[in-house]
């Protein structure tokens, strides 16, 4: 088990490296200027060219990439352009959004996606299964950002049970401000956890094993949850993880729609500015959540299943 | 669902977000109020406290007058500090921190009145050491983005305690408009003792509202009423909360779902629907702005004249814009827009013609037609709205549009690097006088931008700018602006598609919001009902 971890850290770590990599060589051959953007189009190129040098933008690439470097290895991550403030306490006051955003659509797709598949499974080929797999292939088709406005339309501008976006100010508002968009969230991967865990149960259905757990006479409720439902968790957890480091980027779509300020909306307006150090900053911790995700998913599987390790 | 790139944040953006379309709406029909219910209900006595919750396309970064030009800046920080003049919202240069000034008989030297009274939010009084301190601080502020328009000034000193003299280095006509920009507000001399960031961090100012809380990361900023505000009984509100809201649908959202009182940047689309919303008021107002064609005169196919003339009249202005914004803009005739001063509604415009625009194309050097790209800023649906039909217009002279979309950073850095054939972006003046928008736009060498990066460069329009920017007779200046015009008309150096307006939507319990031509809307007037 322990050189499996280690091996994957690695792994983890050359791809966090990578994608800082590619997002600082893509950040500089896109064409755009952050001092012009700042100062104006009446700035002077004197005043423009001053504001580069301050920012070291008149180095060469390399030179930059390896300012940048050293600074994450002293853990700078640089100062925004924009904001005039630190990559870092941007990140700061934006990433609990994120992550509780991140937490609650798992949850929510968990709670859902469970009993529908357990239902479709213990109902194979029956009028209820197809019905719960027709849902999962409408799911699929639907745009995250036009089903928000929907849930937006219904349950904030009409029913008035909820805000319309924003994260307010109490925690009991930020939870408020949470369900809608979790729950856009969440639908993004419902379907597909629906359908892996359906066929997942169903296969350990047909299995042996279960038909001796049957003949034991063990109620159908027991032998759903007790039986097949662990059976069928270890491959629902490895794709659940690999949804969740999906659902990460996903938010960036989601914090626009509902006007959260998270690291996907700090993303976004940062790539529009070319505000070089928080595209830098926030890519990267983005990278390395995803990265972390996909880091426990393995280890979990590993620790579930033996013959992981061995592979 | 907007589209991320559409997330510019520059003052240009709001301009742009709001843009759309002109209106029917005459210029002098929106003072005091807005709208027919607005103005109606206005006769009403003002109630009194609130909360005014007002989300934006447009978010605060940071609060020194002098060195802001983003629209999230500059329509904050006017809420807390103000200048000399201010433009009123049917255009009006308005005497405001001064109560007038007398120009010597040269027009080299200006005598300001300070306003008796007025105190900064800490008490202390507003005088000329103050006005001194500070618009010198603007104009001699390297990287200050509208620091230009004060370099006109020589010096400036105070007189007695209540004047301030400035001398100008040459007569300029347009002086009392920039000293109405906002990057010329008044603040403490020397920043009340402080220091430059101790300052901005808790601002003090003669304005309505001071600065209650900031997040850093601009997501929200409230305004608190300033008590001893020299307008006795403004402002009427206790507070203001402005939101960073980025999404166009989410913002027209939390308007309708009552979570907001007022919203920027409505999209021209929405409009109608808000309309018939009983409890909901959308106001359109006339900006200093047109959407601008341009041609890259660098190449030879746009270095003639007949190719530029074919172009203009093979595009359907009128038709451009109905099919773009849902009724609320006004088609394109003048380079400058109808709400700006000394424009000129008898310009030679070269309407739409088809067999006209053939005729000129025969002329030309490119009688059979050429390929092109139209580069755009492609996050905005209005550009690539515009696109389409010009392309489609262009196609029967036979020039093949090939359409370049790129994000706006991209899209900025490309034309401004001259690397186009073609590109629509909009122009717009950030004071009352129309020279800035006429240099910026025809000198090609002084005014900054190469003719807004066209390369247009006619000696005779250039001198009638400079003569009419040392001309202090009011008809004589319109006189060589009518000429400007009607000169660049036939030139045409670039098409002016259409003139939008800002749109604003609110709750009908708003009253007494306006904006500017300018962009800025005062809030002492506003109160909730």
């Amino acid at each position: 088990m322990r050189s499996y971890a280690a091996r994957r850290l690695v792994a983890a770590v050359g791809v966090t490296l990578g994608v800082t990599v590619a997002t600082f060589l893509l950040l500089h051959v896109e064409p755009g200027d952050p001092a012009r953007l700042v100062l104006g189009e009446h700035a002077s190129p004197q005043a423009v060219a001053a504001l580069r040098r301050s920012w070291g933008l008149d180095r060469s690439l390399p030179s930059q990439f390896w300012r940048f470097l050293s600074g994450l290895l002293r853990g700078h991550l640089g100062k925004s352009y924009v904001y005039g403030v630190s990559a870092t306490s941007l990140i700061g006051q934006r990433i609990g959004v994120t992550l509780a955003l991140v937490a609650l659509a798992t949850l929510f797709a968990v709670v859902i996606a469970v009993p529908l598949a357990t239902l479709a499974a213990a109902r194979k080929e029956r009028p209820l299964d197809h019905l719960v797999r027709g849902l999962s292939v409408l799911g699929l088709g639907m745009p995250a950002f036009w089903f928000g406005i929907v849930l937006i339309e219904v349950f904030a501008v009409h029913l008035k049970l909820l805000p319309v976006g924003g994260w307010g100010s109490s925690p009991g508002q930020h939870l408020e401000g949470l369900v809608l968009p979790a729950l856009t969230a969440s639908f993004a991967i419902v379907p597909i956890l629906v359908r892996s865990l359906r066929v997942g149960m169903a296969e350990v259905l047909d299995a042996e094993f279960i038909a001796t757990v049957r003949s034991k006479g063990i109620g159908e409720v027991r032998v759903l949850l007790a039986h097949v439902a662990r059976n069928a968790l270890i491959p629902t957890l490895t794709l659940l993880g690999i949804n969740v480091a999906f659902l990460v980027g996903s938010t960036v779509i989601v914090e626009q729609v509902f006007d959260l300020n998270g690291l996907g909306s700090l993303l976004l307006d940062a790539i529009t500015n070319r505000d070089f150090p928080v595209v830098q900053a926030v890519t990267l911790v983005l990278a390395a959540i995803v990265v972390v995700l996909n880091l426990l998913t393995d280890l979990l599987a590993a620790r579930l299943d033996p013959r992981i390790r061995l592979r | 669902m907007t589209n991320p790139y559409e997330r510019e944040m520059s003052r240009r953006t709001l301009l742009r977000r709001g843009a759309g379309g002109a209106t029917a709406v005459a210029l002098g029909a929106l003072w005091p109020g807005v709208g027919a219910a607005a103005s109606r209900r206005a006769a009403a006595t003002p109630t009194l406290g609130g909360t005014l919750k007002f989300a934006r396309s447009v978010a605060p970064t940071e609060l020194d007058p002098a060195n802001s030009i983003i629209a999230g800046d500059v329509y904050t920080l006017d809420k807390i500090f103000e200048p000399l003049y201010v433009t009123s919202p049917t255009g009006q240069l308005t005497p405001w921190l001064a109560t007038g000034s007398t120009a010597s008989k040269d027009q080299k030297t200006f005598t300001f009145a300070l306003r008796p009274g007025v105190k900064f939010s800490d008490g202390s009084p507003l005088g000329p050491a103050d006005v001194v301190f500070s618009i010198n601080r603007s104009r001699k502020n390297a990287k200050g983005p509208l620091s230009f328009l004060d370099s006109a000034i020589t010096a400036l000193e105070a007189k007695g305690s209540g004047s301030v003299v400035v001398q100008l280095a040459e007569p300029w006509a347009p002086f009392l408009s920039d000293i109405s920009v906002f990057a010329n507000a008044i603040l403490p001399d020397n920043f009340g003792g402080k220091s430059e960031a101790e300052f901005f961090a808790k601002p003090v100012g003669t304005g309505p509202f001071t600065l209650a809380s900031f997040q850093s990361d601009a997501s929200s900023l409230t305004l608190a009423k300033n008590p001893g505000y020299w307008q006795s009984g403004k402002p009427y509100l206790d507070a203001v909360e402005f939101l960073y809201v980025d999404d166009d649908n989410q913002r027209v959202l939390q308007l309708r779902g009552g979570q907001v009182d007022l919203i920027d940047s409505v999209p021209p689309a929405d409009v109608s629907s808000l309309k018939s919303d009983s409890g909901l008021s959308v106001g359109l107002y006339p900006a200093w702005e047109v959407d601008l064609l341009v041609m890259n005169e660098k190449l030879p196919q746009y270095a003639d004249l007949h190719v530029r003339r074919a172009i203009t009249y093979a595009i359907n202005r009128p038709a451009l814009v109905a099919a773009s914004s849902f009724g609320t803009a006004k088609p394109g005739g003048s380079f400058f827009p109808p709400s700006l001063e000394y424009y000129s509604a008898s310009t030679p415009v070269l309407a739409a013609s088809l067999s006209a625009a053939k005729a000129e194309l025969a002329k030309s050097s490119f009688p059979k037609g050429f390929k092109t790209t139209l580069l755009i800023d492609g996050g905005v649906q209005k550009w690539r709205t515009f696109a389409q039909i010009i392309q489609q217009q262009l196609a029967p002279l036979d020039i093949d549009v090939t359409i370049n979309a790129l994000d706006h950073a991209a899209f900025e850095a490309t034309f401004q690097k001259l690397d186009y054939d073609l590109f629509i972006d909009y122009a717009i003046n950030d004071i009352s006088d129309p020279d800035e928008m006429a240099s910026f736009e025809l000198d090609f060498k002084a005014g900054g931008s190469g003719s807004y990066w066209s390369s247009y460069d006619n000696p005779a329009v250039i001198k009638l700018v400079h003569q009419a920017e040392a001309e202090p007779v009011p008809a004589r200046r319109a006189a060589l602006y009518a000429k400007i015009q009607a000169l660049v008309a036939g030139d045409a150096p670039f098409v002016p598609l259409d003139y939008p307006p800002y749109i604003y939507a609110f709750s009908s319990k708003v009253q007494g919001f306006a904006v500017n031509p300018g962009g800025a809307y005062r809030l002492e007037d506003v109160w909730l009902a």
